[in-house]
C-alpha cells in the first residue's frame, strides 16, 4: 500500500488509472460476453447422399427429439413452431446446417452458429424429413456448391486434400462460371441489398429483427436462403430468379466480397460513412487539434 | 544603426526596387509584425484554411480527368470486375483516376478526408468562438460570415459526394429531390429547374460539377479572404491575463514566430490527412457500383456533415402530414428537410444579436469570456450540441442498431425522446457546472488553491493548507467582466410614480424577462478581496455562506 500512497499524486497517476480500468473492463468482457457466433461454414458434401449412406430410423429420432417439441410429430406445427411440410428439403438443410434450427428461443431470431449436429445426422434428419413429411418445398440444390469439407469426415490426410481440392475446384468453376457483371449486380442490388446491404454486411430490419451478413453463407446456402425465404426473407423461386440468374447474383456478392481493399490496409469493416465520419473525427482531427496543442505549449514555454 | 543588422545588398537592391514601386515597406512592416495571441483553440479556423487549401490542390488534379457526363459507356477500363457493365461516364472516369491515373487514388482518398477533416474544423472552431463569446462587437459580421461559410460546405460536401455516380452518391441526389419536392407550391419548380425536367435525369451531373468546382468553391474562396481581412483588421481576441486588455494584444509577432508555427501546422495538417488517405479506405466508389435508378441498399448513409439532416428525417413522425384541397403537404420531409436545419442556422446566425439585445451590450469585446463566465450562453451552446448530436446519431440508426443489437423502432423512440429531452438536461447540466466553477473561481480568490498538504493544528483539528495563486490567476480571477444587462438597471418605476413605459409593452417586457433569465445565478466575484477567506481554517465562519469547502 505504501507504495501506492507514495505514488498516487505522480502526474501520471490518473492516466494509469484510466489505462488499468479501461483494460479491465476490456477484458472483462471479453472474458463475460458470448462468443462471437463465427460459423465455420459446414454443409455436406456436395454429392446427392446415396440411399444407402442413410439412416432413415435415426432421422426420425432426430427429428423427435430435436424438431417436433416445436414443429410437432408430423410437421404440422404447433404454437412455437411453424407448419414445415411444406418447406422442403432446402429449407431444411439451410436452417440446420446454418445452425439456425434447432432454435434455443423461439420467439427471436436466430444469429447464424456452429451447426449443432453432424453432418451424418443432418443427412439422415433430410432422409427422414423427405421421407415422412415433406409434402412439397424446393430441393436442396446439391450442384451448388456448399462448404469446404470437414477434416473429421475423413480418415486420412490424403483424401480429405482431394476432396478439398474438388471442393475448391467446384467452387471456383461455379463463381467463374458466371460472367454478366451487371445483370449479377442489378439482381443482388435490387432485390437483395436493401436489407442485406451493398457488401451483404447486414443491416436492421423493423421490429427488432436484421438482416444477417453473409460473409460466411456459402454459394448453396445462398441459394437455398433465396428459394425457401427464411424468416422475413422474401422467397425467390427459380421461376422468379432462374437458377443461371441465381448463380450470377451468388457470384457478384462472392466476388465483391472477396475484392481486396484498394484504398488501404484499413476498410473499417466496410461499414461506409458513419465509421468515415468517426475516423474523421476521433483519428483525423482529433491527431491535427493535438498537434495545435503541442505547438503552442512550446511556444508558451518560451514566452 | 549598426552595419550588421542590414539585409544584404542584393536583398536591398530588390527590397528598394519594390518599396519605390509599391511604397510597401511601411504597410509591410506593420502586418509582418502583427501580434497574434497564443493558444491551441486560436488554430482551431487555421485547420479549416489549411483543409480548404488542400481541396482545393487536389480538386485540381481530380478536375483533369473527370468527366461530368452521363453519357452511357459500356466501361472497358482497368478495373477487372466491373469490365462489360454500362456505366456513366462520370462513373467510369472517376473508376480511371482511381485505377488508371497515377496517385489517382490517393488523392481521390485525400480529397474525401480533407473534406471531412474541413467540415468538422469549422464546426469546432465555431464552438470556440461561440463558447468564448468571440462573436461579440466588433465581430458580429466576421460571426455571420463563418456561419455562410458552414452551410455553404455542408452543401458543396453534398454536390461533390454526389459527383462520381456510384450507388450512395445516386441515394443522395434521391432524398436531395424530395426535400425539394417537400416545399409547398414552388417545390416541383426548383426540382425541374435544378434537374432539368420532371425527373432527375442527364443534366444534374453536369450542374452539381459546375456548383461544386466553380459557383461554391468562387464563393467560399471570398467569403474566407473576408473572413481573414475582418479577422486581420480587427485583430485576434484572447484569453484574458495581465496587460490583456480590450484595447491591447498580448502574443507572438507574425514574423518570424508566428509564420513558422502557422507554416508548420499546414504540413502537419496535410501529413494527417495524407496518412488517413494512405491507410484508411474511404468511400469506394468501385466496390459500391455505379448507380441505377432501382439499385438500393440498407446501411449508406451521407457524410458526416449531412448526418444530422438525415437523422432528423429519420426520427420526425408523418403524424401531421395534411393535404388540403387534396394537395399533399408532407410535413415529415419539410420539417425536418427543411425547417430543422433552418433552425439551426437561423439560430447560429441570430445568436449575437439576441444576446447584444438581452444585454444591451454595445462595447468593443476583444478579451474572449472564460465560458463558465456567460453560464446561460454556455448552457444554450451545450444545448444546441446535444440537439445536434442527437440528431446527428439518429441519422446513423440503422448501423447503431445492428451494431449493438438494438430493436431499429426502439432506436426510433429512444433518439424521438432524446432530442427534446437531452437539450433540456444539457442546458441545465452545462449551466450547473459553470456555477460550480465560478464558485470555485470564488474560492480561489478568498482562500488560495489548495495546496494537498495536511497540517494537524495544536488542538487537534486537521486542516488543509491553502496557497497562494499565482498573480496571473488573481488577475483573471479579479478581473470577472461583470454580468449584467441594461434591462436590469432602468428603474421599473421613475421618480413620479410612473411605471416605465418600456417594459410595459410586450418586446420591453419579454427583454427584460430574458435579462433575468441570463443573469440570475452568476456568482459576483465583486465583493471579494483576495485572501480575505480564513484560509488557514477548515470550519465555515458565522455569517459567510458562500465559504464552503
Amino acid at each position: 500500500m505504501k507504495w501506492i500512497t507514495a505514488r498516487r499524486r505522480h502526474p501520471l497517476a490518473g492516466y494509469v488509472v484510466v489505462i488499468l480500468a479501461l483494460a479491465l473492463f476490456g477484458v472483462g468482457y471479453a472474458a463475460l460476453a458470448p462468443t462471437a457466433d463465427q460459423a465455420e461454414a459446414q454443409t455436406l458434401a456436395a454429392e446427392v447422399p446415396s440411399p444407402d449412406d442413410v439412416d432413415v430410423a435415426a432421422g426420425e429420432d432426430i427429428f423427435n427429439q430435436t424438431c417436433a417439441s416445436c414443429h410437432n410429430y408430423d410437421g404440422g406445427g404447433s404454437d412455437t413452431g411453424p407448419d414445415i411440410r411444406n418447406s422442403g428439403a432446402a429449407s431444411v438443410n439451410f436452417q440446420v446446417s446454418t445452425g439456425r434450427m434447432p432454435s434455443m428461443d423461439p420467439d427471436s431470431q436466430m444469429p447464424r452458429r456452429p451447426m449443432v449436429m453432424s453432418e451424418q445426422d443432418l443427412a439422415n434428419l433430410i432422409a427422414y424429413y423427405n421421407e415422412e413429411i415433406r409434402e412439397g418445398g424446393p430441393d436442396i440444390p446439391y450442384e451448388v456448391p456448399g462448404g469446404p469439407p470437414q477434416r473429421e469426415n475423413f480418415e486420412d490426410d490424403a483424401s480429405y486434400e482431394a476432396a478439398m481440392e474438388e471442393h475448391e475446384a467446384d467452387f471456383e468453376a461455379y463463381i467463374e462460371g458466371a460472367d454478366d457483371t451487371d445483370m449479377g449486380m442489378k439482381l443482388y442490388l435490387t432485390n437483395c441489398a436493401h436489407c442485406h446491404g451493398w457488401s451483404g454486411g447486414g443491416g436492421a430490419l423493423t421490429d427488432g429483427r436484421w438482416a444477417p451478413e453473409i460473409h460466411d453463407a456459402t454459394p448453396r446456402e445462398i441459394y437455398e436462403a433465396m428459394v425457401s425465404g427464411p424468416g422475413a426473407m422474401p422467397m425467390f423461386s427459380d421461376t422468379v430468379i432462374e437458377p443461371e440468374e441465381k448463380q450470377e447474383l451468388i457470384s457478384y456478392v462472392k466476388k465483391l466480397q472477396a475484392e481486396p481493399n484498394a484504398g488501404g490496409i484499413f476498410d473499417l469493416n466496410r461499414v461506409g460513412q458513419v465509421a468515415e465520419g468517426f475516423i474523421g473525427w476521433v483519428v483525423g482531427l482529433s491527431l491535427i487539434i493535438a498537434c495545435a496543442i503541442w505547438i503552442t505549449a512550446k511556444q508558451r514555454a518560451h514566452d | 544603426m549598426s552595419k550588421t543588422t542590414q539585409a544584404p545588398k542584393a536583398l536591398r537592391g530588390v527590397g528598394n526596387f519594390i518599396d519605390d514601386r509599391f511604397h510597401l515597406a511601411k504597410t509591410g512592416e506593420k502586418n509582418l509584425r502583427k501580434v497574434f495571441p497564443n493558444h491551441w483553440s486560436f488554430m482551431l479556423g487555421e485547420i479549416a484554411l489549411y483543409s480548404f487549401i488542400i481541396l482545393l490542390v487536389s480538386g485540381v488534379f481530380l478536375t483533369l480527368w473527370f468527366k461530368p457526363s452521363m453519357l452511357e459507356v459500356v466501361y472497358d477500363g482497368a478495373y477487372e470486375r466491373l469490365q462489360g457493365v454500362p456505366m456513366s461516364e462520370a462513373y467510369a472516369s472517376t473508376l480511371y483516376i482511381d485505377f488508371e491515373v497515377r496517385g489517382g487514388f490517393l488523392v481521390r482518398q485525400i480529397h474525401h478526408w480533407a473534406a471531412l477533416i474541413f467540415v468538422a474544423s469549422l464546426v469546432v472552431h465555431m464552438l470556440r468562438v461561440f463558447f468564448t463569446g468571440a462573436f461579440r462587437k466588433p465581430r458580429e459580421i466576421n460571426w455571420l460570415i463563418g456561419v455562410a461559410i458552414f452551410g455553404l460546405a455542408m452543401v458543396e460536401g453534398l454536390f461533390g459526394y454526389s459527383l462520381p455516380d456510384d450507388l450512395p452518391s445516386g441515394m443522395g441526389v434521391r432524398i436531395l429531390q424530395g426535400v425539394m419536392l417537400a416545399l409547398p407550391l414552388v417545390g416541383p419548380y426548383i426540382s425541374m429547374f435544378l434537374f432539368g425536367g420532371e425527373f432527375p435525369g442527364e443534366d444534374i451531373i453536369t450542374r452539381l460539377y459546375m456548383l461544386h468546382v466553380l459557383l461554391i468553391p468562387a464563393l467560399l474562396l471570398g467569403l474566407i479572404v473576408a473572413h481573414f481581412m475582418i479577422l486581420w483588421h480587427q485583430k485576434h481576441t484572447q484569453y484574458p491575463g495581465t496587460g490583456r486588455t480590450d484595447k491591447t494584444v498580448v502574443g507572438t509577432p507574425m514574423y518570424p514566430a508566428f509564420a513558422v508555427k502557422a507554416g508548420g501546422f499546414f504540413f502537419f495538417t496535410f501529413a494527417v490527412t495524407a496518412g488517413l488517405s494512405g491507410f484508411v479506405q474511404i468511400n469506394p466508389i468501385h466496390l459500391f457500383g455505379p448507380f441505377t435508378p432501382t439499385s438500393i441498399t440498407s446501411g449508406l448513409q451521407p457524410d458526416w456533415y449531412m448526418g444530422f439532416m438525415e437523422g432528423s428525417l429519420r426520427i420526425f413522425p408523418n403524424w401531421f402530414d395534411i393535404a388540403p384541397f387534396g394537395y399533399a403537404i408532407p410535413t415529415a420531409v419539410l420539417v425536418p428537410g427543411l425547417i430543422v436545419p433552418g433552425l439551426i442556422f437561423g439560430g447560429l446566425a441570430l445568436w449575437p444579436f439576441i444576446e447584444q439585445w438581452i444585454t444591451g451590450d454595445k462595447r468593443a469585446r476583444n478579451v474572449a469570456d472564460r465560458p463558465r463566465n456567460a453560464p446561460v450562453r454556455t448552457g444554450v451552446g451545450v444545448a444546441g450540441i446535444t440537439f445536434y448530436g442527437v440528431l446527428w446519431l439518429a441519422g446513423s440508426n440503422d448501423i447503431l442498431s445492428e451494431t449493438f443489437s438494438i430493436d431499429l423502432y426502439l432506436t426510433t423512440y429512444i433518439f424521438r425522446v432524446l432530442a427534446i429531452v437531452g437539450p433540456i438536461l444539457g442546458y441545465i447540466i452545462a449551466k450547473r457546472i459553470c456555477l460550480g466553477l465560478q464558485r470555485r473561481d470564488r474560492e480561489t480568490l478568498e482562500h488560495g488553491y489548495e495546496s494537498g498538504t495536511i497540517q494537524q493544528l495544536p488542538s487537534g483539528e486537521f486542516i488543509e493548507v491553502h496557497k497562494r495563486s499565482s498573480d496571473e490567476t488573481i488577475h483573471v480571477l479579479e478581473n470577472k467582466p461583470p454580468l449584467t444587462s441594461t434591462a436590469l438597471s432602468e428603474p421599473e418605476v421613475d421618480d413620479k410614480g410612473v411605471e416605465n413605459p418600456k417594459t410595459r409593452k410586450g418586446p420591453g417586457k419579454l427583454r427584460l424577462a430574458l435579462a433575468r433569465w441570463y443573469t440570475k445565478d452568476n456568482v459576483s466575484l465583486d465583493d471579494v478581496e483576495p485572501y480575505s477567506g480564513h484560509h488557514l481554517h477548515h470550519s465555515v465562519p458565522e455569517g459567510e455562506k458562500e465559504a464552503t469547502h
